[in-house]
């Protein structure tokens, strides 16, 4: 079964023009000028259940706008949706007892009080039985180290252990599909991983489904089988890392640093015949682009006998370029493939 | 009960926190106390100039004014929408209050909960014993039935006027000076509406009805008859308005458009 279902959903926003000048000023206190916003432009995905799904993309690309139609804060201006069986935004009060929600920006638990009492006063919210909630506190408070904090209060706690506390509060009533926007965002690399690490067991011990959206593209890669892609409203890319990494990781640089100067004609004649491109600073260092379907080894077979090499580095692209290019060219579209077809903009499903 | 529950959580949290701050919660006490003294003195300044006002001798409008102070009391206690949004809409806290499993308007109620008020309700029902018995009003088997009736339905006419006000904050991005205005206009409620003229009595009946939160019901246990009928749609008055501002609120929650990231 599908956990999270959408169907062409748009969002648009009415926008407030501000005129510039104290006389824009005054004119706008009489007529006001509106400019429609489209933040989400008719997207349609099905994420099922027990899947973990990144749903990535620039900021202002509407990402926090599609989690806030899915968990039933906004309303959207057209489409269908369809989250855990129930429509968000009509029955919110019975479907968000289903689900979690952790806004990285934000917090769930009071201020003032000590965490555990806003665990406890997050248990009779959701109406969570007594046992359940010791049963699952206790689970929860193991695995993420909490014993300690249990007991100061929430504005005494650095970031990274009031974002371990915002996930207890997020996960007390054991919802099915857990929703997080920008979970890791300000924290240490220790506290990142140990969050990767749990949300991992909870999907696999569970079964919980989680849609994240994130700016770091190791969440992703530690996390996510699959990863939305939006640019501008709409999705420009919809399937697992590895085959964007695939389609867009073109091919390897291998960096050469050689003991004695070797020229660039040298080096073209000794791969003659396969498709390396070199390039060379000065005589002592020189650039190799093998595409994929290359082997590196090959490459390095030729030359390694021949030149004398003092230092060799081989640099895979790395998913922030793939992205960051992506991101460039608003496209998921191979370079050339994109050129060919003048809409750049469809939708690749993989 | 499941609502009844969520009170006593709050109020226990409220507790906790507020407790630590002992000093500021006295302050408040004290300031809210201050400030229902000065409206007194001002009864009382009235009446060293006349014996009556628009047919009402002194210890009847002493009477209507405690009356007014214990719904507005319980009112401030529960019902407490300052700054709403300042907090909820501005800096986008409603996105939270949506993803929790109570009704949302509920919620914001229970967050700002302000017990302290409920000390003017006390002073309100001591004023009422004491012009009461200077009156020689009888004390009936229906006296405190219908003031318990009386004071949740002016209670249901603030919460359904000020709900429906807040709740155009959903619609407007900046934050609108219209509470403060009501604030004013409320206290009108708490002297006869016969003194004002024609049309601030329409106004202070039909249209912002805060007539209904002081003088009218106050006139039933001062047996007032001119004004029974109207005491008697004191409950009435209150659903009505009550499924107003709810109505508004539920409309204006789907406009919500929630803020930043």
């Amino acid at each position: 079964m599908a956990a999270i279902q959408v169907q062409d959903l748009r969002k648009t926003f009415k926008v407030q023009k501000n005129r510039e000048g104290l006389k824009g000023a005054f004119a706008d206190l009489f007529k006001r000028e509106y400019t429609e916003v489209t933040a989400v432009k008719d997207i349609s995905f099905t994420i099922p259940e027990g899947e973990i799904c990144g749903y990535i993309g620039e900021n202002g690309a509407g990402k926090s706008t599609t989690i806030k139609m899915l968990t039933g804060i906004l309303v959207p201006t057209s489409g269908v949706l369809s989250v855990g069986g129930y429509v968000p935004y009509e029955e919110r009060e019975k479907f968000v007892r289903n689900i979690g929600v952790v806004f990285g920006q934000r917090s769930q638990l009071w201020w003032d009080i000590g965490v555990i009492e806003s665990f406890q006063l997050l248990r009779k919210v959701y109406r969570v039985s007594e046992a359940d909630y010791k049963k699952r506190l206790d689970e929860l408070v193991e695995r993420l180290a909490l014993q300690e904090l249990l007991n100061r209060p929430v504005r005494k706690l650095s970031l990274g252990q009031r974002m371990r506390c915002e996930l207890v509060a997020a996960l007390l009533h054991n919802p099915s599909i857990l929703f997080l926007d920008e979970p890791t965002i300000g924290l240490d690399i220790v506290v990142k991983s140990e969050i990767r690490d749990f949300l991992k067991d909870m999907n696999r011990e569970h079964g919980t489904t989680i849609l994240l959206t994130t700016h770091d593209l190791q969440d992703i890669e530690a996390l996510c089988s699959r990863v939305i892609m939006l640019d501008d409203g709409r999705i420009i890319y919809d399937g697992g890392l590895e085959e964007l990494k695939q389609r867009w990781g073109t091919g390897r640089e291998v960096l050469f640093q050689f003991g004695s100067a070797t020229k660039l004609g040298q080096l073209n004649h000794w791969t003659d015949g396969m498709p390396v491109t070199w390039s060379a600073e000065n005589d002592l260092n020189a650039k190799a682009w093998i595409p994929l379907d290359l082997n590196v080894s090959d490459v390095l077979g030729r030359v390694v006998g021949q030149a004398d090499i003092t230092d060799i580095k081989i640099i895979e692209t790395n998913t922030d370029d793939i992205v960051r290019s992506i991101y460039q060219s608003g496209s998921a579209e191979k370079p050339e493939e994109a050129r060919a077809e003048q809409d750049g903009k469809e939708v690749v499903h993989v | 009960m499941y609502y009844f529950g969520l009170v006593i959580e709050y109020l226990k949290n409220y507790m906790k926190t507020r407790l630590t701050y002992r000093a500021d919660f006295w302050v408040e006490v004290i300031s809210d106390l201050l400030f229902q003294a000065t409206n007194f003195i001002f009864i009382l300044v009235i009446f060293m100039h006349t014996n009556s006002l628009g047919g009402w001798n002194q210890n009847e409008v002493v009477f209507v004014y405690g009356f007014f102070m214990v719904p507005f009391g319980v009112f401030s206690c529960f019902v407490n929408m300052w700054g709403f949004s300042e907090r909820y809409i501005v800096k986008g806290e409603m996105d939270r209050i949506l993803t929790r499993p109570a009704h949302n308007l509920f919620q914001i109620f229970l967050e700002n909960i302000d017990p302290p008020a409920l000390v003017g309700s006390f002073i309100g029902l001591i004023i009422m014993a004491i012009s009461g018995s200077n009156l020689g009003l009888p004390f009936e088997w229906w006296t405190i039935p219908v003031l318990i009736l009386f004071t949740l339905s002016a209670v249901a006419i603030y919460t359904g006027i000020y709900t429906a006000l807040t709740s155009l904050s959903f619609y407007s991005d900046a934050p609108t000076g219209i509470l403060p205005l009501m604030y004013n206009i409320q206290s009108y409620g708490r002297y006869p509406v016969t003194i004002y003229n024609r049309a601030i009595q329409v106004l202070l009946t039909w249209i912002i009805p805060f007539a209904f939160v002081g003088i009218y019901p106050a006139a039933l246990f001062l047996q007032r008859d001119e004004m029974k009928s109207m005491a008697l749609l004191t409950p009435v008055v209150g659903l009505v308005f009550l499924g107003i501002g709810l109505m508004a609120w539920n409309y204006g929650v789907r406009r919500y458009k929630g803020a930043g990231s």
